[in-house]
């Protein structure tokens, strides 16, 4: 499903992986961990195309990454990073924002849809009204899953997705994620988040080693 | 015809100059050498342009005059990319090409369209008018450019999400494009909104003092303010649009190198 195979990966003249590999089948949950800076969330963002690679390539659903493939694969991708991006004023026009690309135009959400995984979620239907500046993070990082899910987004790349949740709201968020038509990439230090994953990848020394 | 100043006329003008220079050496600005530089650059410039204007108008000559309306286009050319931070050998052509063809298009219509001079290639009216054009032109790229790719820069996170929630190139740019638009007109927008209340514009009150009538001077002010504007947006819109080729990789990232080290 996601094969990262003998990347390098150097942000800022750093090296942070070097001839790693990584295979993630479809429907598996898996968990990234390692010291901070160590690159974990470098890989997310290099499966997204966000980063790019030194040597090696990455290929999702059996696509190469590349310059005809980017578009398609980050169209099945969903990436939600420590502090989500929300990109508009109002949550509203947050989790509408997709909607107005091209790639996704005919298929806006009706409002039934909306607050159905709103509430899934553990989020309240007042919400869409809120400005996103007054939003707490734990609300924002929420809001970017049920953007995902909106979106019917199965491959989740997910960076500290729990770090600011209250354990109400991650067991919801968990529930979504760890589904199991959901392929799950993350990044964890939450030890009930790195128990539910069927596999713990460790960075150690630039590599990416299978943790019992 | 006009008063012709003297020379001990205009040397009077430079006693003015005392004042800020005295403010600002008084209040430690920094920019006194800079500014007596700056009157000494514009000093030879404007009498060096004053000796070729006077020979290109003589000749009257329309290979000339494009010649030099070319090199006119190639020097804002590189102040933009200069003062926007940008890379010269990658942006050059691209940059070139949208001041070129907006000055143009604009100038163009002015002098064919509305002018109609003759010759259509009269150099007292096509050298004057490109002129006026580009140098609003410069202003316009040098903020659009520099805002465009200072905010994707400043916000990668959000551009980066934006491709990553399904946006082609051009959907992701669009809030920067927006932003370095307003940024390149509303200073335009503001001095066509107070024109001839708060200033009397610069070539009306020369064709004035030229001993223009002041309705000749008007309409000639408005058809300036006119292309200045129209030719503002397109070289603005022009010059981003076709730099994004170079300024992004194949997966729509903004390449580091674009920036001046």
């Amino acid at each position: 499903m996601i094969a990262f195979n003998d990347i390098t990966l150097a942000v800022a003249g750093k090296t942070l992986l070097e001839n790693a590999s990584l295979h993630v089948a479809g429907g598996q949950k898996v968990v990234v961990r390692g010291a901070s800076g160590c690159g974990k969330s470098s890989l997310l963002m290099s499966a997204a195309g966000a980063l790019p690679l030194a040597a090696g390539t990455i290929c999702v659903e059996g696509q190469a990454l590349g310059r005809c493939t980017v578009a398609a694969i980050r169209a099945r991708i969903a990436y939600i990073g420590q502090e989500p991006v929300m990109g508009a004023d109002t949550v509203r026009d947050a989790l509408l924002l997709p909607f107005s690309f091209k790639a996704h135009r005919g298929n806006r959400p009706d409002e039934e849809r909306i607050a159905g995984i709103l509430e899934r979620l553990h989020l309240p239907d007042r919400i869409l009204g809120q400005s996103t500046k007054r939003i707490s993070g734990g609300e924002k990082q929420r809001i970017a899953v049920a953007r995902a899910l909106l979106l019917g987004k199965t491959i989740f790349l997910a960076d500290e997705v729990s770090a600011a949740l209250d354990p109400q709201s991650r067991a919801a968020v968990m529930q979504e994620l760890f589904a199991p038509g959901i392929t799950l990439l993350s990044v964890s230090h939450d030890p009930a988040w790195i128990d539910a994953c069927d596999r713990r990848i460790d960075i150690l020394d630039q590599r990416l080693v299978e943790a019992p | 015809m006009t008063t012709d100043l003297s020379i001990p006329a205009v040397l009077s003008m430079y006693a003015l100059l005392l004042l800020p220079l005295a403010a600002m050496f008084h209040l430690q600005l920094g920019v006194v050498r800079d500014t007596l530089v700056a009157v000494a650059r514009m000093t030879i410039q404007l009498l060096l342009v004053g000796l070729y204007l006077k020979y290109i108008f003589q000749l009257n000559n329309a290979l000339v005059s494009l010649l030099w309306v070319a090199g006119m286009m190639v020097v804002a050319n590189f102040s933009i990319l200069k003062n926007a931070g940008l890379e010269r050998r990658l942006f050059f052509w691209r940059s070139l090409a949208g001041v070129a063809a907006s000055t143009l298009l604009v100038s163009a219509w002015f002098i064919l369209v509305a002018i109609r001079p003759d010759p259509p290639y009269d150099a007292r009216y096509m050298v004057p008018i490109v002129g006026m054009v580009l140098g609003n032109c410069l202003r316009s790229n040098v903020l659009s450019l520099e805002r465009f790719y200072s905010g994707i820069r400043r916000n990668e996170n959000e551009f980066t999400t934006y491709l990553l929630l399904g946006a082609d190139l051009h959907e992701a740019v669009r809030p920067y494009l927006r932003d370095a638009l307003r940024a390149a007109v509303n200073p335009t927008i503001a001095t066509m909104a107070t024109m001839g209340i708060v200033s009397l514009p610069g070539m009306m009150t020369g064709q004035i003092l030229g001993g223009s009538m002041p309705a000749t001077a008007i309409k000639y002010q408005i058809g300036i303010m006119l292309c200045i504007f129209t030719s503002m947006v397109v070289a603005a819109l022009a010059n981003i649009r076709l730099s994004l080729p170079v300024a992004f990789d194949d997966h729509q990232r903004l390449r580091p190198g674009i920036f001046i080290s």
